[in-house]
């Protein structure tokens, strides 16, 4: 190290500083917010318009998919939870169901973050939750055919015959539309057995790095709407007007961003540079 | 089976939307017999980590951390369920998955943000004109990703929004629709019972 150049050095930082420099960067905007603007792109507006004022009835029933575990709070439960919101607040009924084995933990969450709109709902007729579903795209397509032989009873042991909203949630006929929250396929699973065979409205509420597999169904025009990761999910609360954990997020993904952006210029001046030498 | 299967499914698809018993029972079937196969999975990985940590295999002790992390979310599972009467939703069930599971489950996740920032300044170089043209255009997605990116300067949302749209996105129609050809094929050979794969042990 001591024999290297100033160029070769800014080639080979320590990786510990790296972390370092981002923990703190990550950390400053938790203690003073900083607060920029964050603006609203096309495929967002388009799914918040599509469950709200004209696009939904009160009295539908959407279906809500928790397609992401724990892991993936970040990216995903801001943005479904304002969809979440925006649903009850426009009367519709909700079906919530779950790929992942600790989907209950997501919908417990999902209940707290949007505890106001949960307050005047009553389960089993507003909202019910299915809880996990094993079976792949098999369970999904057998989901639009025949819902009750998915999930004869709810997450809490209730027979789906004794749920008055199941009454009305047979198979995909019965749904104004899907919303799917994903870190993985189940999106797709929707979109071949739902949206493709029988026309199904479908949105996405994906993870960042999913942004690039889905934006060619949305500009298709399967998807209605699309929100992407934490950005997405800022998006939606600016949309509903209710700042909320991904607004709190942006300032971290500014830091972050921003840092890995400066780190590739400073490697690859030291780079260039010490080659010009060479 | 797997041609009769895979007819059937077909036929439904495209001829019978959503209301042919026959291919619902079938669906359901997929639903037990996937149920069935996460239960073999189970009794599979007991088997194995017992059998790793008896015999001393290579990093037993994470086989043995395993059956232990098994036993007490199992036990504790249980214990919860028959002191409440509650099924997943038990307290002491619960307590174990949001004092253990979660913490780690978005620890790891976050964590790979560290690797990533490390990998990035190691890894991505002008070496070539290639290599700088994708660093540029990796530079103004990445900052038209963040509102940061705006406020440094207006043009850059609309430069990696181009580089989207435009470079990105035809690519990844053509990953999809090579794909989709890809699985009609398979399709066709499952039809014919040629793709055995790995599903009857065969190499074909």
């Amino acid at each position: 190290m001591s024999n290297q150049n100033v160029f070769e050095r800014l080639q080979n930082i320590d990786r510990r500083v790296f972390y370092w420099v981002l923990f703190i960067t990550l950390m400053v905007p938790f203690i003073s917010p900083i607060g920029l603007p964050v603006k609203v792109v096309q495929n967002t507006r388009d799914l918040y318009e599509g469950i709200t004022g004209d696009n939904i009835n009160p009295g539908d029933i959407a279906l809500m998919n928790f397609g992401y575990g724990v892991s993936a709070w970040s990216e995903c439960a801001p943005g479904f939870t304002v969809c979440a919101k925006a649903l009850f607040r426009e009367g519709a009924r909700i079906v919530f169901m779950g790929a992942h084995y600790d989907v209950e933990l997501s919908m417990n969450k999902l209940m707290n973050d949007a505890r106001a709109d949960f307050a005047n709902k009553v389960y089993g007729v507003d909202y019910v939750f299915l809880g996990y579903f094993t079976g792949g795209e098999s369970a999904i397509a057998q989901l639009a055919t025949d819902s009750w032989t998915v999930y004869p009873e709810d997450h809490y042991g209730t027979p789906v015959a004794d749920i008055p909203l199941m009454q009305d949630f047979h198979g995909w006929q019965d749904i104004a539309v899907v919303l799917s929250s994903d870190t993985g396929d189940v999106g797709s699973y929707f979109l071949r057995q739902w949206q493709g065979a029988h026309g199904t409205r479908l949105a996405e509420i994906g993870i960042a790095m999913n942004g690039s597999t889905d934006y060619p169904y949305y500009l298709a025009g399967n998807f209605f709407g699309l929100s992407i990761g934490s950005r997405g999910g800022a998006e939606l609360e600016v949309l509903i007007r209710e700042p909320g954990e991904a607004t709190t997020a942006m300032d971290s993904i500014n830091a972050s961003h921003l840092l890995i952006v400066l780190a590739v210029i400073l490697a690859n001046v030291g780079y260039l540079l010490s080659r010009r030498k060479a | 089976m797997t041609g009769i299967v895979t007819v059937l499914m077909f036929v439904e698809y495209f001829f019978f939307p959503s209301d042919w018993i026959v291919a619902s029972t079938v669906r359901t079937w997929a639903v037990i017999i996937y149920n069935i196969s996460l239960g073999l999975g189970g009794v599979r990985l007991i088997t194995q980590h017992v059998w790793g940590t008896q015999r001393r295999k290579e990093n037993w002790q994470f086989s043995a951390l395993f059956l232990v992390a098994f036993a007490v979310m199992l036990l504790g599972g249980l214990a919860g369920y028959f002191g409440t009467g509650v099924a997943t939703s038990n307290s002491v069930y619960n307590w174990l998955f949001n004092n253990v599971y979660t913490p780690l489950g978005a620890t790891t996740y976050a964590i790979t943000g560290f690797y990533i920032f490390s990998a990035a300044y190691r890894a991505f170089r002008a070496r070539n004109l290639d290599a700088a043209l994708m660093l540029i255009a990796g530079c103004f997605v990445i900052l038209s990703n963040a509102p940061v990116g705006e406020v440094i300067w207006s043009g850059i949302p609309a430069i990696g929004e181009w580089f989207r749209f435009t470079g990105q996105v035809p690519g990844m129609r053509v990953f999809g629709v090579v794909g989709a050809l890809g699985t009609i094929a398979y399709g066709f050979r499952a039809l014919l019972g040629k793709e055995r794969g790995f599903y009857a042990g065969g190499e074909e």
